[in-house]
């Protein structure tokens, strides 16, 4: 009996960790090999950077380095203390506001766009009342922006709020009896020690920014030079040019891998081993 | 100096504290936890906002409910030590310690920070982060962040919790000797007997919020007054017995109960805790009185001891032996449960076992009355 009860007790683990091995190489394959194709394809290309240099992908890159660097600094300058009241005020409103700064998160981005459109379109809630005053939003490169912000912020903000929550309020505490006003505790001692987890999330938050696609073209349309970033730019160039697109869609398969290196040593660099 | 008053509540929990420093002197908050110790030291930092109150730090009123005067916490002066030092994880040592003087001439700090890392022992330690330091010296590096900027009173949170037994020992001692160099008023929060002993000059006994009495370490450890006291201070004997017969001309009387029959002293010595206590002092014609002996103060013998001055020799039977560092704890039954410490030494040299018979002796100033609860306080519980 004992013998028998020992043998099975030994063999499930071994059933487990087979059946764990077939299922990671099945993931590991379903992810990598699409990738894998995609780096191939575009490899096998000769004229990859006459491609990458000519004139549709540089004016695409160059739209999305800017609308999502303006985007990050308008996430870090409203997100920051968004975050800090978050993390730290126990008010029952905020509590619902935390809970709604996740809508973005779950919310379809194409619907995000139409969203947006009823917000501030021509026919939208503020439209008229903004073009009184002369703005049109929609379909300007100002669109990209605004859909970039809606859709990439909960990441950084959430992060955030996860980073300032951990910096422990006797911190903040001490550093006050010590003659430090709060506004400088702020910048000494809580923006220093929550810096990893910001860095986080502003490193996901542009990775959702630039690869945004759904919300823009809705709200900003497709205007080469204008509106048309990177993702969009692929899903034209795919009619078009198959070559155009590979070279952009590797340029954003570098541009991930970049993120998940930085996530790597933001989350490395938290202050317990760092000197 | 400080001194004052606050009123505070959090959630359902409303305490009254009052307090009064001397420079230099180092005033113990004893109680249990939740008593509103450190509720006390926040309020006094300026990190609690109280319901009202008046706080004096150095010659500076920092907070007056009656006037409106609230000077927030980094214009206060203070000095907080809190349980797990808290030292700022992206700062090395030097920096932890200088982190209060941004406002001083960089040379200025660069001698203060000099100085106390030298008074502190922790040359060489300089550019160590938190977590490369041992408990003890985050503790020292903690106390040296706290004194740097020459606080007017310096606000302690069981500095030892985080310490073994060995540790705390050497750190009193330290301690009690920075302090009295840098003439800081101190308020020390502990729930340690040996702690308050060794490092008090005045202590204060504090539960469910309110101040049960204050005065001497020793008075108060030692003897205390009132029950309530007497039981958060862990006296461990408390017998109610019957008065039998006074004898003014010793200062004693005889007291019985539960088969016990010993010596005391005289009732009218009660002390009278006036307004604190809030109950008339005991007049001579009680019948029962509340008395306290610490199993230190009995001495265990095999034989009757009868020549000698000890007014008290009880005969028991030892049904107990219980380990309680540093010594042991023996149940003496003689009618009632005696408790008495004793070393390891003594327990081995007279083979101290359950179910032997031994001698209890103890003096009649040892024996130590106690105030019963006052109306308000029966009311109370």
């Amino acid at each position: 009996m004992a013998s028998i009860t020992r043998r099975r007790s030994i063999g499930l683990p071994n059933t487990g960790a087979g059946m764990g091995g077939a299922a990671t190489l099945l993931y590991v394959l379903f992810i990598g090999l699409p990738v894998g194709a995609l780096l191939f394809k575009a490899g096998q290309q000769e004229s990859f950077f006459t491609t990458l240099t000519s004139g549709p992908a540089l004016t695409a890159m160059r739209l999305s380095l800017v609308t999502s660097a303006i985007s990050m600094v308008v996430i870090v300058l409203v997100g920051t203390p968004f975050a800090y009241l978050l993390a730290r005020s126990k008010s029952p409103l905020l509590r619902l506001i935390d809970t709604l700064v996740e809508l973005p998160l779950v919310m379809p981005p194409v619907v995000a766009g139409v969203a947006m459109l009823m917000a501030f379109g021509r026919r939208g809630v503020l439209g008229a009342p903004l073009e009184d005053l002369g703005i049109t939003l929609p379909f300007t490169t100002a669109a990209v922006i605004m859909a970039q912000v809606f859709v990439a912020s909960p990441f950084f903000v959430r992060a955030a709020k996860l980073g300032f929550q951990s910096v422990a309020k006797d911190h903040e505490d001490i550093s006050r009896t010590l003659g430090v006003s709060p506004w400088c505790t702020f910048w000494r001692i809580t923006l220093p020690l929550a810096a990893p987890s910001l860095l986080t999330g502003l490193a996901l938050s542009w990775a959702r920014a630039v690869s945004e696609f759904g919300a823009t073209i809705m709200f900003a349309g497709n205007l080469t030079g204008k509106t048309q970033t990177m993702p969009l730019a692929i899903m034209s160039a795919m009619e078009t040019s198959l070559d155009t697109a590979l070279v952009l869609s590797v340029l954003l398969v570098l541009g991930s891998l970049t993120v998940l290196a930085a996530l790597g040593y933001f989350a490395q660099r938290h202050w317990q081993g760092e000197a | 100096m400080s001194r004052g008053w606050v009123h505070c509540r959090v959630g359902s929990f409303g305490l009254e504290a009052e307090w009064s420093i001397q420079s230099g002197e180092v005033l113990v908050l004893f109680g249990p936890s939740g008593a509103g110790k450190t509720t006390t030291l926040r309020a006094i930092a300026g990190l609690l906002q109280p319901e009202s109150g008046h706080i004096e730090i150095g010659d500076r009123v920092v907070y007056d409910s009656a006037s409106g005067v609230s000077i927030p916490t980094h214009r206060r002066r203070v000095g907080y030590l809190t349980q797990r030092y808290n030292l700022f994880p992206h700062l090395n040592v030097a920096k932890n310690v200088g982190y209060g003087l941004r406002d001083w001439s960089p040379a200025a700090a660069a001698e203060r920070v000099r100085e106390l890392i030298e008074v502190l022992r922790l040359d060489g330690l300089e550019q160590r982060r938190p977590w490369e330091l041992s408990g003890g010296q985050q503790q020292r590096v903690a106390l040296g962040r706290a004194l740097a900027p020459k606080p007017e009173v310096l606000l302690l949170d069981e500095p030892f919790a985080s310490l073994d037994m060995e540790l705390r020992r050497i750190f009193r001692r330290e301690l009690r000797s920075t302090l009295t160099s840098s003439h800081v008023p101190v308020m020390l929060v502990t729930h340690d007997r040996e702690e308050a002993l060794a490092l008090a000059d005045s202590i204060q006994v504090i539960d469910e919020g309110k101040r049960l009495t204050q005065g001497n370490p020793l008075d108060v450890l030692g003897q205390p007054g009132q029950e309530r006291v007497a039981n958060l201070v862990g006296v461990e004997n408390l017998f109610t017995l019957a008065i039998e017969s006074r004898n003014p001309r010793n200062g004693t009387m005889i007291c019985v109960g539960g088969g016990l029959r010993i010596e005391v002293p005289l009732d009218s010595n009660l002390p009278n805790m006036g307004a604190e206590g809030g109950s008339e002092p005991s007049s001579d014609t009680n019948d029962y009185v509340t008395v306290g002996i610490r199993a230190s103060d009995i001495i265990l013998s095999t034989q009757d001891i009868q020549s000698s001055t000890a007014r008290n020799r009880l005969l028991g039977n030892v049904t107990h032996v219980e380990l309680v560092p540093p010594g042991y704890q023996i149940t003496l039954n003689c009618g009632q449960d005696l408790q008495c410490q004793i070393t390891g030494a003594a327990l081995e040299e007279l083979g101290i076992r359950p179910g032997m018979d031994l001698w209890a002796v103890f003096k009649a100033s040892s024996c130590f009355l106690i105030q019963p609860p006052s109306q308000a306080e029966l009311a109370r519980l």
